[in-house]
């Protein structure tokens, strides 16, 4: 968005409260990288890291637990960058089935923005497809290896689709960003810089534009004035010192739990139950993806250890609605690869196959570098009681008040995991697994945060308008998983990238009607 | 970690019971120097381990009449056994930080056959796979739902 806008010569503040990444402090430098992933300063939960930049979320009413990262570049910094699109008929899922809304923007609306994004963040893939319109990707695929490969054979044998993942991941030279050299450890931060997080990608283009990013500033409300326009943000900076920030225009872009905790802290006599929230949809319809993870064992080495963790390859056989399963809409099946030495023997542990004592190392050695895993990514439904709210008690350390989640899994939700744990352990052993082992709903698979400030024509059913602007507040505009109208099956990041790049677009062809 | 150092050689005896030998030249994990990795790591469960430390030395005296240290191998692993059952948690929580400085202390990692280094900034070489497997579903029709 900051990018997109720098052409206009707008002078462009952006409020960031984590700060700048150094690659050379990421895990994969060091001797210890694997068990950094599971306990310390790069592991998934903000409740767990111990980061200042974090602030709490009280998840213990949701099996499904947040994981996300604050710094420049946000979520991107830990993400798997794997890059799919959505479908087309993710945007019609009422008109299609019967379920849910149809967004008020279509594929078409969003497809050149989809290819701008794939520009700047470097997506790597192969043309083709059937699973999807006719796109072009500016890089060659991420290298299927040994384990995609066997994989990719297994689906071949009960006749399923699957195709190379779309990835953020330079698998060349790119604009100044190194080649993937299959570190492995894409989740704790990609040390070599090929992996697009956006503090490689957008945000250096963006400061040299012109635009300002305060970074350690933590904002706590955003102000409106006497006629109900939003006039600016106060947050506090690394020094505990507060500021107001004035603004014409304000822009949202805090992700699906960030972002409805800053409207409802936004509380003012014009806007007494939180900012752009006269529907009182602010937080709610909070959707993740229900994850399902299925591990499968092999005979032979995978080599599983190399290449990135999350982008070998996609199978979308069960993507679209067939109601003969007992559910509607579907999922995406995405290969991960095998684990290192220290998350084998943890892995072993938790699921009861490595004994201590003599027959150990036997127990080990029938594990190291033959497993592979298979993640099944279902798409949840918009419900109004699933949302974010403001704890009572709870608050981080500038005092502000912290989010809470309320979740709950869905009988359409309950029956496509236990559908896709079963077609994800066929699929295993008809690659040549000789055991499997699922595991559903993943619980720290709370990374995908949509719904929360939905997008709509209808001011009474939704939170922000088809451009992204609040029903509300004329000079507010919402960028991020919050305006999600339904969550697809596939990872969010490239959808409301595009759909900010879109936003973008929009503000520049109409910036003198712009509040009318 | 608890107040006072757990008691060696038995702490390093329990590690070699747990992760024993792997090859005449990789002795287990406690002959292996685990314990200046564990016991930092174990917060309040040393409190537990200390306890559970204790028992197995006094059964081992008891039983055998000797220290835990000096006896033979079957003997360790009976005791551990029957320890651990009448201390709930006492293996278990040693566990996930044994096995993290094991599978990645230089010399196990090199007997799995990988070589003792961090994955950058040497990275490593992946094949890109032969992506005529694709031709079958190349030729596929209908997957792109009509809108």
């Amino acid at each position: 968005m900051a990018w997109s806008l720098a052409e206009t010569r707008m002078r462009i503040v952006c409020l960031e409260q984590g700060g700048w990444m150094n690659p050379a402090d990421y895990p994969s430098t060091r001797t210890g990288w694997e068990q950094e992933r599971f306990q310390g300063a790069f592991s998934l939960s903000p409740n767990g890291r111990g980061r200042r930049e974090d602030y709490p979320i009280n998840d213990s009413d949701s099996p499904i637990k947040i994981s996300n990262f604050n710094a420049v570049g946000g979520s991107t910094i830990l993400y798997a960058a794997h890059f799919p699109r959505l479908h087309p008929s993710d945007f019609r899922v009422k008109s299609l089935d019967g379920v849910a809304d149809d967004w008020p923007i279509d594929y078409a609306t969003l497809e050149p923005f989809y290819d701008l994004n794939a520009r700047m963040m470097g997506v790597a893939g192969l043309a083709g497809d059937p699973a999807y319109p006719p796109k072009e990707l500016p890089l060659p695929p991420v290298p299927l290896g040994k384990l995609g490969e066997t994989l990719g054979r297994g689906f071949n044998h009960l006749g399923w689709h699957w195709w190379p993942s779309d990835s953020a991941i330079a698998t060349e030279e790119y604009q100044g960003r190194a080649a993937c050299i299959n570190l492995g450890p894409c989740l704790t931060g990609c040390a070599q810089g090929a992996k697009g997080s956006t503090d490689v990608t957008y945000w250096p283009v963006a400061v040299r534009e012109g635009v300002e990013l305060r970074t350690h500033c933590r904002v706590r409300e955003i102000t409106v004035d006497d006629k109900g326009m939003a006039s600016g943000a106060i947050y506090v900076d690394a020094e505990g010192n507060e500021h107001h920030q004035r603004a014409e225009m304000v822009i949202v872009a805090c992700n699906g739990v960030g972002t409805p905790r800053l409207l409802l802290n936004s509380r003012s006599k014009l806007f007494p139950d939180g900012l752009a929230n006269s529907s009182g949809l602010v937080g709610r319809n909070l959707m993740f993806h229900p994850y399902a993870m299925v591990t499968g064992l092999f005979d032979e080495p995978l080599e599983g250890y190399k290449g990135p963790t999350g982008c070998s390859i996609i199978s979308q056989e069960f993507y679209e609605t067939d109601r003969d399963r007992g559910f509607v809409r579907g999922y995406s099946a995405e290969m991960i690869r095998g684990m290192g030495p220290v998350s084998t023997a943890l892995w072993g542990m938790s699921s009861s196959q490595l004994p201590w004592g003599q027959g150990h190392h036997a127990a080990y050695d029938a594990l190291w570098d033959r497993t592979a895993g298979m993640v099944l990514i279902c798409e949840d439904l918009p419900e109004p009681e699933n949302r974010v709210t403001l704890d009572p008690d709870l608050v981080d350390s500038d005092g502000i008040p912290a989010p809470k989640i309320e979740y709950r899994l869905s009988e359409n939700s309950l029956k496509m995991l236990d559908h896709a744990v079963a077609r994800g352990s066929e699929a295993l052993e008809a690659a040549g697994a000789r055991q499997t082992w699922p595991e559903a709903p993943l619980p720290p698979a709370g990374w995908h945060l949509m719904g929360t400030a939905r997008m709509g024509t209808d001011p009474g059913k939704s939170v922000v308008n088809s451009v992204g602007r609040a029903h509300d507040v004329k000079n507010l505009f919402v960028v991020d998983g919050s305006v999600f109208v339904t969550s697809g099956g596939v990872n969010p990041t490239n959808t409301l990238q595009a759909i900010s790049l879109y936003v973008a677009d929009h503000i520049k062809r109409n910036l003198e009607t712009l509040f009318d | 970690m608890s107040e006072n150092p757990l008691p060696e050689p038995i702490f390093s005896s329990l590690l070699d019971v747990l992760i024993p030998a792997r090859s005449p030249s990789l002795p287990g994990a406690g002959s292996l120097g685990l314990a200046a990795y564990v016991e930092p790591r174990l917060g309040e469960g040393g409190s537990g381990v200390a306890s559970g430390l204790g028992a197995l030395d006094a059964r081992a005296n008891e039983s055998h009449g000797a220290d835990f240290p000096a006896l033979a191998e079957q003997a360790q692993v009976e005791l551990v056994k029957q320890v651990g059952a009448e201390h709930p948690g006492f293996v278990e929580s040693l566990l996930f930080h044994l096995y993290t400085g094991y599978y990645e202390h230089p010399r196990v990692v090199e007997a799995l056959g990988l070589e003792s280094r961090p994955p950058f900034p040497k990275g490593y070489p992946l094949e890109a796979g032969d992506l005529g497997l694709l031709d079958s579903v190349r030729a596929r029709s209908g997957l792109c739902r009509e809108v």
